[in-house]
């Protein structure tokens, strides 16, 4: 069947292709992957991606697998979250992982920049209001902090409250006595991550070739 | 200057070989350096380790007996040194020229004093040195000494000695590179840094050799330069490697972006591997012959590759783990840790070369595997010394250095020229560089997940510097079996001179018109530190949802393994917890905390600070670092100077003292942080609670050092004064009395307070008492110049209301109501008058020191009033500039007397009582000092301020007697403290 495929799957993904960006190989491979998560189903639910063995130690497994069912990653303007994605879906989501080229041009860097800083920010975003209030911040944070690096949620608590007074405070200079700062927006978020060479940082290989699909398949 | 330590220089030389020639030269005790006797610079294998070389031939030149004018016999020095040495023809010698003794540290030490002195003079043209490289001044420098050197003795006495470089100057260095390398960004790029390093070093290696090979054939080197092929190739391997001394100094001025920069400098410390390798197969193969070679010898070249570069990995890392393990138990001694820390990394190095493996990968490794652990393991202030003594070392290693470089290339008995060899040479390393940067980059970047542009490339072409490695491989060489070695030797120099002179020139305006990115020195804020974290988990979530194994997936794989076992074994138990976010999260609050306080106080950022609590809870043995911090900033925040010495055991002890630092810094802004957020998710009863729990804790601590140490008690008096802000925060905003409050921490305070204490002495009693009102008018006097008009313009509508409704309702105002008896009585009994006007003048020179007095006025009448009270007191009348003394030193009397009665109060320890009886006295100081307020009948009459301060300043002092003489009861019995909460 392999082979059969492969001849097959330029034209069938010539689509994909352009919409994601992906070539095709990685779509294939990322295809290979897709079956052996969604046990040759169509279509990939949570409990799928909840029982990869690899993913169990990650702290914020469940925002990303979140972030993955999130009807905002697919490029649409809808809200809300799926049951279940295609493969399609999936290839969008895992687009935004796409590392720049060197033929990016600097538009398409800040482009690829905001794509990724508005996922960041829709994960942590959990309730959709555009806002990522104290709560959510915290969750996150702990999230990341209370496992991986074994501090007590107390000064995780801690280390949260100080992030978001810091976002206001660089964001909101003057503000007074009895303000109240809501919540990162989009745009502060932006600007609070302005250090960050996100379109550096925030993607990951896609192989090309299909040779580490065996090791891949071993993990699953 | 320069001169005076050239003929330093040259003294100890010329000198050494007056009386020092039969004599055995003693040994530097420890030191290791062998006696300067046996010079032959030109045997490879035994270390000389000595700076000064050559006491041979003919040891008096008459250069240098014209450079030291008056040396006309061996006694010359001696008395041109000693003075009144005249005598050794026998017997007992006064003073002994003990010249052979001291000789190997003494040169040791010229010569550091020298490199020292030059950094200096460099540096003092701030244009010059932004232009200039100081590693081009250095060999410039070099180059003069050895011209002078040269002149005066016609030959050259110094030079880089291969020895000495590779035992002493070069780990320093490169220990220093290990131990500060970031180690996230090295094992990010560590793929480029291998390839670049490896294949790059081994590309530039052969081609060079080769290409050197065939300019000889083709007749572009001189016939005279006896080399066949595997010289060349000896020589390209030697002059291939990228210098990491080099490329730190270089690049160290440029500031490209750390990316580039870490892959240049990394290639230039990995690629030793291959150099030592390269460099000592080719020796055995010049040195059987290459017709002897046989093909089982390459593929033992290529197990030596590996042996010697993993091997040398390997004992680096061993060594951190033995590092990381020692530090773990140095809690006791705390005093050992940073030479435990300078020990294994250089044992590393030494150990590596014993085996004659790889020793920069060792030291390299080790600095990378153990700086997590060490760093977490040591103290702050062994943390500082550690980074400071590296720092200090390497930085004089490199200057040591370049100059001998440069004194080096003087010596024109070591080296024979051959246009061909150099311009080939210079072509060649750079053609071959460029080519394989750009080969390796494209390779590369079909890997990398951020590609390596075009200028990247150009900027890694041209930053390839060759340095002092190649030229201490050189003058190694064997002069016997490579014949061509005096023309190697002087074309690694000029290669050496060109890429650190020009390309080191060259290379910040290449940078400059490239527009390559440039490294940003700045701090991650806390989002950013959440985020990079974040992006670790995201990206190896996704690699494991896209089935992937990459990059992340294995580093998180590490930090698991690291976490679950590493840690546990290398890290002490109580900072094993510990992350780095949590430390960052610190610094930012400490700073902020400074930046509070030396600002009087921005809303936001103080709001940061909001968690005094977490400094309690969460039980992280740094907390005395806090304190340091806090101390090496130099803020004036901390004024704890028990808390310096760090007796270990103490640390409960110093737990609750920074916890009292925290808490008397973080208090107010924390109030701050609840008006924004409070109401979301802090519930009132806890604020309520931690407050009274930092007041509480203050009145302990105050109660436990009431007399310990003046500081400590200037701080917690100043938290307590907070307090009092906060607990009168229905008067009228706690804003402007905080910010008065920050006053107390000015310097001026200090002595002032000290003299006060001293006075009273006698009087333990009223130590307190006087400490506070000093400082209180102090304060008062202060305040109105130093705040900046916003603050003082604050002051006036939040000043606490009527004086009598205060009077009537705080149980302390009492206090200052029954002063004026008792200040006629005290004042001349406990301020002498000749020691008021001196402690007077004082205050006032200081205070003039720190603010223009101008506004000191609205206390002026009260002081005036007190002071007609107060009766013979002459003294204290000097004019208006003094007026703030004047003011402090009435306002002290006062509060002697206010305190003295507050005191006896005390004594009955019930606290209603005490109201119940102060009260009415208040009431009856209410018209007092409400008569003394008008401003009219003064002497020496001062132009009115703003009417603003005015009644502020005026008020102000009041507020804080209240507040000040209420303090020792609080301190001294737990009723007391009860008192504030209560209103």
């Amino acid at each position: 069947m392999g082979a059969s495929h492969g001849r097959t799957k330029p034209n069938e993904f010539q689509e994909l292709m352009d919409k994601t960006g992906f070539s095709a190989e990685q779509i294939k491979n990322l295809r290979i992957r897709f079956r052996q998560l969604s046990g040759n189903e169509e279509t990939i639910s949570r409990e799928n991606l909840d029982s990869i063995p690899a993913l169990a130690n990650n702290p914020i497994k469940k925002e990303i697998i979140d972030a993955i069912f999130d009807k905002r990653n697919q490029h649409e303007s809808e809200v809300g979250s799926f049951q279940e994605i295609g493969f399609e879906q999936f290839l969008m989501v895992m687009s935004h992982f796409r590392p720049p080229t060197l033929k990016t041009t600097v538009e398409e860097k800040e482009a690829l920049r905001k794509e990724k800083l508005r996922f960041l920010f829709n994960m942590h975003d959990t309730d959709n209001d555009g806002i990522i209030t104290l709560d959510e911040y915290r969750k996150v944070v702990e999230g990341i902090l209370s496992k991986s690096g074994a501090i007590e949620p107390e000064t995780a608590k801690g280390i949260a409250d100080a992030a978001m007074l810091e976002v206001a405070s660089t964001n909101v200079p003057n503000m007074a006595p009895d303000d109240f700062y809501e919540g990162i927006t989009f745009e502060h978020f932006e600007q609070i991550l302005k250090g960050l060479e996100m379109e550096n940082r925030m993607h990951i290989r896609f192989l090309d070739v299909g040779t580490t699909m065996r090791c891949g398949r071993s993990t699953s | 200057m320069l001169l005076l330590g050239l003929v330093l220089l040259l003294l100890p030389v010329s000198a050494a070989d007056l009386p020092g020639t039969g004599a055995p030269p003693l040994r530097g005790p420890g030191l290791g350096f062998s006696p300067p006797a046996p010079a032959s610079s030109s045997s490879s294998s035994a270390p000389r380790l000595l700076l000064i070389p050559q006491p041979g031939a003919d040891p008096r030149a008459p250069g240098v007996a014209s450079a030291r004018s008056g040396m006309e016999d061996p006694t010359g020095p001696v008395e041109e040194q000693e003075g009144g040495q005249h005598h050794h023809g026998g017997g007992f010698r006064v003073v002994q020229w003990e010249w052979s003794y001291v000789q190997t540290p003494f040169i040791i030490a010229i010569w550091l004093l020298v490199a020292s002195v030059a950094k200096i003079l460099f540096h003092l043209s701030q244009r010059f040195t932004t232009v200039v490289p100081e590693s081009c001044m250095l060999i410039l420098l070099g180059l003069v000494l050895g011209g002078v050197v040269l002149i005066a003795n016609k030959k050259q006495l110094y030079q880089l000695e291969p020895a000495l470089f590779f035992l002493f100057l070069l780990p320093t260095i490169v220990g220093d590179a290990g131990y500060f390398m970031p180690a996230r960004l090295f094992f990010d790029n560590l793929g480029a840094i291998l390839t670049y390093a490896v294949v790059g070093t081994l590309w530039n290696a052969f081609c060079t050799g080769f290409c050197l090979y065939a300019a000889k054939l083709l007749g572009v080197i001189d016939e005279r330069v006896q080399a066949d092929l595997m010289d060349f190739l000896l020589f390209g391997a030697l002059i291939s490697a990228v210098d990491p001394v080099a490329v730190l100094a270089v690049f160290e001025e440029v500031h490209i972006n750390d990316m580039l920069f870490i892959i240049v400098f990394g290639e230039s410390l990995l690629n030793d591997a291959v150099t030592v390798v390269l460099y000592k197969v080719y020796i055995s193969f010049v040195e059987v012959g290459v017709e002897n070679v046989q093909t089982a010898d390459y593929f033992k070249g290529v197990a030596s590759f590996l042996i010697v570069s993993i091997g040398g990995t390997l004992v680096g890392l061993v060594f951190a783990v033995i590092l990381g393990f020692i530090t773990r138990f140095t809690k006791k001694v705390r005093i050992i840790e940073p030479l435990f820390v300078f020990l294994l990394v250089y044992l590393a190095y030494l150990t590596a070369e014993l085996f004659s493996l790889s020793a920069i990968l060792s030291m390299t490794f080790c600095g990378i595997g153990a700086n997590k652990y060490v760093e977490a393991n040591i103290s702050q202030k062994s943390r500082t010394t550690v980074k400071y003594t590296m720092k200090t070392l390497a930085s004089i290693a490199e200057t040591i250095i370049f100059i001998f470089l440069g004194i080096s290339a003087v010596d024109k008995t070591k080296w024979a020229w051959d246009t061909g060899l150099v311009s080939c040479t210079l072509i060649f390393i750079f053609v071959f560089r460029a080519m394989g940067v750009i080969g390796q980059t494209w390779v590369l970047n079909r890997f990398r997940l951020v590609p390596l542009d075009k200028i990247d490339q150009v900027v890694m072409s041209y930053g390839g510097l060759r340095g002092a490695v190649a030229f201490a491989l050189v003058v190694l060489l064997d002069g016997e079996r490579v014949k061509a070695k005096d023309y190697f030797v002087a074309t690694t120099i000029v290669v050496v001179f060109f890429t650190v002179m020009f390309q080191g020139l060259t290379i910040k305006p290449l940078v400059n018109w490239l527009k390559v990115p440039r490294s940003t020195n700045r701090k991650p804020t806390i989002n950013e530190e959440i985020h990079e974290r974040a992006f670790d988990h995201i990206l190896t979530a996704v690699e494991d949802i896209a089935g992937l194994q990459g990059y992340h997936h294995w580093r998180d794989k590490w930090e698991q393994f690291d976490k679950n076992y590493l840690s546990k074994l290398l890290l002490r138990k109580s900072v094993y917890r510990k992350s780095e976010l949590w430390e960052a999260y610190q610094k930012i609050n400490i700073r902020d905390a400074i930046s509070v306080i030396d600002q009087g106080g921005n809303v936001l950022t103080s709001a940061r600070l909001s968690l005094p609590s977490m400094a309690s809870r969460a039980s992280f043995p740094e907390v005395t670092n806090v304190t340091n911090y806090l101390r090496e900033n130099g803020s004036g925040v901390c004024l704890d100077l028990q808390a310096i010495d760090n007796v270990p055991g103490a640390k409960v002890e110093e737990d609750s003292e920074t916890h009292h630092v925290l808490a008397g810094n973080l208090y107010k802004p924390r109030r701050r942080y609840q008006s924004h957020y409070s109401r979301h998710f802090m519930p009132l009863g806890e604020k309520e609670r931690q407050d009274r729990e930092v007041f509480q804790r203050n009145m302990k601590s105050r109660m436990e050092t009431f007399k310990s140490t003046r500081h400590k008690r200037h701080k917690k008096e100043r938290s307590l004064k907070k307090r009092r802000g906060s607990d009168t925060k229905d008067d009228g905003g706690d804003k402007p009395r905080r910010n008065v409050s920050w006053h107390d921490k000015d310097p001026v305070v200090v002595p002032v307070e000290s003299e006060e204490a001293e006075h009273s002495d006698p009087e333990k009693d009223e130590d307190v008492g006087i400490t506070f009102v000093a400082r209180q008018v102090e304060t008062s006097g202060e305040s109105p110049p130093s705040v900046p008009a916003a603050v003082g313009g604050a002051q006036s509508p939040t000043a606490p209301p009527s004086p009598i409704s205060e009077g009537s309702q705080l149980p302390w105002k009492g206090g200052v109501s029954s002063t004026p008896p008792c200040v006629s009585v005290e004042a001349t009994k406990v301020i002498p008058v000749d020691l008021q006007q001196a402690w007077n003048q004082s205050i006032s020179s200081l205070e003039s020191i720190s603010s223009p007095p101008a506004p000191v006025e609205p206390v002026h009448p009260r002081v005036i009033a007190l002071s007609r009270l107060g009766g013979p007191r002459p003294a204290s009348y000097t004019p208006p500039s003094s007026l703030g003394s004047s003011t402090s030193s009435i306002g002290a009397q006062v509060s002697q007397g206010s305190f003295s009665f507050s005191e006896k109060k005390k004594k009955k320890e019930e606290e209603e009582e005490e109201e119940e009886e102060e009260e009415p006295a208040a009431q009856e100081l209410q018209p007092l000092m409400s008569s003394l307020r008008p401003p009219g009948p003064l002497p020496p009459p001062p132009p009115p301020p703003g009417s603003a301060p005015g009644p502020g300043g005026r008020r102000n002092p009041c507020v804080y007697l209240r507040s000040l003489v209420s303090a020792p009861p609080a301190g001294s019995s737990e009723p007391h403290s009860r008192g504030p909460t209560q209103l």
